[in-house]
Parts: C-alpha cells; structure tokens; sequence
C-alpha cells in the first residue's frame, strides 16, 4: 500500500550544489518519501537546505549523491518539459505581471501541455475552469493581478498551479507575507485540495503553529542532524519537534503544541475546573510565579484561588492576580 | 483571436499601407500618388526623374524604415519581457554605444592617431565598422551572461559597456578632426536614407533571421512575465531563451544601427503603446502588433522629417525622440508603470 502512495521517494540523498569541480555539500544522507493525498510541511532552521532541497526536486540542482526517484524513476531521467507536467510550484514572492487577468494568469499553468504557439485546446480550458472553480477565485475571473491583494494573488497562482495538472505541487512559505485570515485561507485550501484532488502537497513553512494543526506529514530538517519524518502528532509527543529548537533554551508543550522558556520555573499543581487550565499556564509563563505553592480555578463565576506563602488568596481576574503578584 | 483584435490589425494594415503611399509620393519632388499606383501595375510615369527618384531614393528609404521599425519594437519587446523591466530597450545591451564606438574609431582615430583609412565615408566601411562595433559589445556581453545566471546584473553590465563605449567616443572627438567629428555627429543623428539596394537585401536578411526565432519562443516570453523561475517550473529553458534573445537583439538592432545609426525610443515606446492599444500581454499577438505599430510609426516619423518646401530633411534620431520622449513621459504618468505587463 505504502509504495503504491509514495510518489517522490529519496534515499541517501545529499544536495548542495556544484561549483565548477567542487562540491558544496548543504545537507546529506536524506530520505524521505512524498506520498499522494497528503498535505506534508518541511519545518526547518533558515540555512539547512530547505530551498537546496525543493531546487533538487524541481531539477534545478542535480542530487550531489544518493537517489531520488519520481514514480519509481531516476528523477534525472525526466526532462524539464516532462518535470512540468508533474510538479507545479508556487512561490513567496509576489510575481511581476500586473496586466495579466487571473484567467491568463491561470491559464499559463497550461504552457508544458500546449504545442509551439502555445494555443488552448479545449481539454486546456475546462482544467483552466476546474482549476477556478476549485480555488473559489471565479468573481476574480476578470480581474487584473495588479488589483488584486497578496493573499487573492496566492490563491491565483495556486489555482494556476492546479491547472498544470501535476501530481505534485510544491509551495514555498507561501504565506509568508500574508495576514492571519489569509494564512488560514490558504492553509485550509491546500487541505482540501490534497484530500480532493489527490495530489501531492509539499510546504515550507515556518509556521509551526499552522503546520502542527493542519499537516499530515511533517519532514523536520534539524540542523547537523538526521531528517526525520512522520505525523504531526507523532514527532510532538515523541518530542522530536524540540530538535528544531535551540537546546536547552525553549521547548515546545506535549499537551499544547505552544512553545515555552525551557529556563522557566515548574508550574504549581492545577486544582479546579479544566475549562481555563491553559490559559492559567499561559499567564503564568510570563510572570514569576516559583512561590505559589497550588492554583485551584472556578469558572461559573470565574475565580482563581492559590496557595502562597502557606496562606490562600483569592482573586476575580488575571489582573488582580498580576497585581498581587508583582508587589511579592 | 477575437473580432476586436482582427479589427486592429486589419486597421493597422491599411494605415500601413496608405503612410507607405504617403512616404512614396510626398518630399521635395512631389509624385502624386496616382501615378505609383499605375506605376506598380506596368504603366510608366510621365516623367522619367520620377522612376529614379521613387526606384533609387524613396523605396529603399521607406523599406528601411519599415525595417527598422519592426526590428526596434520587436527587439525593445524582447528585451522589456525577459529583463522584467518596462524601461528595457534594444539599446540597454549596449549595441548602439559598440556600434557607435566602431564608427567612431573608423572616422575619427585617423586623425587622432594620425593614419588615414581609405576614404572612410562609404557606406560600406561605416556599416562594416558599425556592425563590427555592436558584434564586439554583444560578444563581450555575452560571455558575461554565460558567465552570470542573473538576468539584472546582465543589463547592469550591458550599461556599463555602453558607459564605457561612450567614454571612448567622447576621448576620440575631443582629439578628433573638426570635419570627422561633425561626419561622426550626422551618422550619430540617425538616417534611414543612406540605404543602397544591395545593403538593403542585406539588412532584409539579416532582419528575418533575426525575427524568426523570436516567433518560435513567443510562448516562452508568455511563461517570462511570472519570472524566470516560474518560468523554469513550466519546463522554460531559461538559458536558452536569454541566448535567444541576446542573438535575435544582436542582429536586428545591430543591423538596423549599422544601416541608419542609432535611432532613440521606438525600441521603448512602441512595445508598451502595443500593450495599450491591443489589451493583452500575450507575446503570440504582442510581437506582430508592436512589429505593425513600429513600422507604422517610423514611417510617419520619416515623413515627419521633410520639412514641407524644402529639400532639406531633419535627423531622424532628433524625429523618434521629440515623439518619443512624450509617449514614455505620458506612460508614466497616465499608468502605473509596473503594472504595465
């Protein structure tokens, strides 16, 4: 089953680049494998190859060593002509070409599949159509790229990449300049079209957050050390997520997937409604708090009572409680 | 292709078509417009000065100019699209300061250096050290670009040559002879009048290798207006379309400046005035479009030079500009210029 759905797979890769006879090695003995229907997000420090890597799979960069294989075959075998019809990519930046209306913009997801003059066939434009209707940009149809904001032309250049009809697409930090909503927008499209569409999606991010909550597949590359891959959930509990954190200095929640001080003190022990434990803990990571000695909360009327000092304290609200423990 | 579109083209067909009539018939010696069109179907005209003069003087002139304009406005087309950059034209490659460079030494380094080339005032010697002149600039860019991957230090570079091009032009007239330095200045003027036929068969192939594989990557520069790398995602072989481009450039404005000197603004303005007037960015109908506009518009600018009741014709150069300069000006400030493409 596994190798049915696996549709990139790598081993002992390593990638860097070629600088006349010398080799610049950036990040070696990879493996991965790049499965169909799965949303999968590359976490990873700046510098450790992330770029060298989606350059690699998009054949920009030959592989320095190691195989890569695209459906079971030498990724160095395909042309870049049959390369585009397999992979699309969208990228961070906002790309130039104002003047282009979003259905031209599309339609340019269709240039590997038509001939020299580059003339739309029929069959091109019903996936043009497939593509808008998908992404939900059909009101922009009309619409020129330089009307529009960044987090539509994201959408846009999605929907273009969906039209080059590939069974991988690869986006590069995609929301990066983009506000929350957007973010979110884009996140839960890319869900739904790997669950639709079956394709193959593969995000750079350094939205740990948002991959945590929204991928299937997290490839983790810590520096100087082995790629690990598997599900979200998996690596969290296993704690592999903190090898992408500075030792010793932060570490990241088991429960909550939040990152926090690994410097800062233990929490007192939680008696209580559950209703608002996690927001109790948020509060207490920002303040010193080493001399409360238990935290018991009611929620309907909301009250904090804690144990201080061998005496009891009760408070109404956050506020009162910083209060309080600002003068101690 | 849509009913608007045809539209223009076949309008822009017969403003062709009537400002060629125009160019023919109008200048010192008026030829009515009658009689070259019962010329052309076998009649002979009253008068035997006008079959020379329309034969040996106005046909290769207004050729010419249909030449240059369809090699400066696909070239300014070419270049606006692969250096994404809607003030990229045929010149920034510096072709027209080698070019320039090559008259310049072949005029003026006699004097300088004190040895005289024979003649020096034909035609052929000042083609030859045009051409020999933009050949070299291109040749030196173009190691460059096989050197760099990126296209902006590309057109930095081609700046630069032609910065230095130009400094060697400016040391060169200032030891120069008083009668070459103003012979230099006239080729630097421009003129589509210095075309013999045999030049002009020349000049006609050169144009049409030049053109042909611009249409063969028409969609290429389509995939261009995303960058160049979205373009290498659609399976684009940049390198190769920057080679395309560099030789197709090469040869039509190194030809037309090696013809008529260097002429200003039809490489810039025609490309964008094209954008303006068909609505689309696709380069399968932008680059016969700009090759129609830029023809119609260096015939107008030709006429344009005779001044009326006289036989004397001003600069075609000073001509492109004064229309030019205007255009791009009022590009600006109308529109968005980014948004342009």
């Amino acid at each position: 089953m596994e190798a049915y759905r696996t549709i990139l797979q790598a081993n002992g890769l390593s990638i860097g680049y070629h600088q006349g006879k010398k080799k610049l090695t950036v990040a070696k003995d990879l493996n991965f494998n790049l499965e169909k229907g799965l949303l999968t997000c590359i976490l990873g420090p700046n510098g450790v190859g992330k770029s060298t890597l989606l350059k690699t799979i998009l054949g920009i960069l030959p592989a320095i060593s190691g195989d890569i294989k695209l459906f079971n075959q030498p990724l160095e075998k395909y042309s870049s002509q049959r390369l585009a019809k397999t992979i699309a990519i969208v990228l961070t930046e906002r790309p130039p070409g104002g003047n282009l209306t979003v259905e031209q913009l599309v339609g340019l997801g269709r240039i590997p599949h038509t001939g020299w003059l580059g003339v739309l066939s029929q069959q091109d434009k019903k996936k043009i159509d497939t593509a808008i209707r998908l992404t939900k940009i059909e009101p922009l149809r009309k619409r020129r790229m330089g009307e529009l904001s960044d987090g539509q032309i994201q959408i846009a250049m999605i929907a273009r990449a969906l039209a080059q009809d590939g069974d991988i697409l690869i986006l590069d930090e995609p929301t990066a300049h983009l506000d929350l909503a957007n973010r979110w927008e884009i996140i839960h499209l890319l869900r739904r079209l790997a669950q639709i569409s079956g394709k193959a999606i593969l995000m750079v991010t350094h939205d740990l957050d948002q991959a945590l909550e929204n991928s299937d597949q997290l490839w983790l590359m810590p520096p100087q050390q082995e790629m690990i891959g598997g599900p979200p959930e998996d690596l969290l509990i296993q704690g592999k997520l903190d090898l992408l954190l500075p030792t010793g200095s932060l570490a990241l929640d088991r429960e909550t997937g939040k990152l926090f001080s690994a410097k800062s003190s233990r929490l007192p022990p939680f008696t209580g409604s559950p209703k608002y434990q996690k927001w109790a803990k948020n509060f207490l990571r920002k303040i010193p708090h080493s001399a409360i000695e238990s935290f018991h909360l009611e929620d309907n009327p909301f009250s904090i009572q804690i144990a201080i000092h061998g005496k009891t304290q009760y408070f109404e609200s956050f506020e009162h409680l910083r209060f309080f423990l600002l003068q101690h | 292709m849509n009913v608007n579109l045809t539209l223009s083209f076949v309008l822009g067909l017969i403003v062709l078509v009537l400002l060629w009539g125009l160019s023919l018939s109008y200048g010192p010696v008026s030829i009515p417009v009658e009689a070259i069109w019962a010329r052309l179907w076998g009649e002979d005209f009253p008068r035997s000065s006008w079959e020379t003069i329309i034969v040996e003087y106005r046909l290769p002139k207004s050729i010419t100019a249909i030449l240059v304009g369809i090699n400066l406005s696909i070239s300014g087309l070419q270049m606006q699209t692969y250096f994404r950059n809607p003030l990229a034209g045929p010149y920034v490659l510096g072709v027209s300061s080698g070019a320039g460079l090559g008259v310049a030494i072949t005029l003026m380094a006699g004097t300088a250096l004190g040895w005289n080339l024979w003649g020096m005032t034909d035609g052929w010697v000042l083609f030859l050290a045009a051409a020999l002149g933009a050949i070299g600039v291109l040749a030196i860019v173009s190691f460059t670009a096989w050197r760099v991957k990126d296209s902006m230090t590309l057109l930095i570079v081609g700046l630069m040559f032609g910065s230095l091009a130009s400094a060697l032009v400016a040391l060169l007239s200032y030891f120069a002879a008083a009668e070459k330095l103003k012979m230099y200045t006239v080729w630097s003027l421009g003129s589509l009048g210095a075309t013999t036929w045999p030049q002009l068969q020349l000049f006609g192939w050169a144009t049409l290798i030049g053109l042909i594989p611009v249409f063969l990557v028409a969609k290429s520069f389509n995939a261009m207006l995303l960058g160049e790398n979205y373009a290498q995602s659609l399976g684009i072989n940049v390198g190769r379309l920057k080679w395309t481009m560099i030789v197709s450039t090469g040869l039509l404005t190194g030809s037309t400046t090696a013809f008529c000197g260097p002429i200003a603004f039809i490489g810039i303005a025609v490309p964008h005035i094209a954008r303006l007037i068909l609505k689309t960015t696709d380069h399968k109908i932008l680059f016969p479009g700009a090759a129609l506009l830029g023809a119609i518009i260096l015939l107008a600018c030709d006429s344009l030079s005779h001044l009326p009741g006289t036989a004397s014709v001003l600069p075609i150069n000073a001509i492109t500009s004064l229309l030019g300069a205007p255009v791009v000006i009022w590009l600006i400030v109308r529109r968005n210029f980014s948004k342009e493409f």
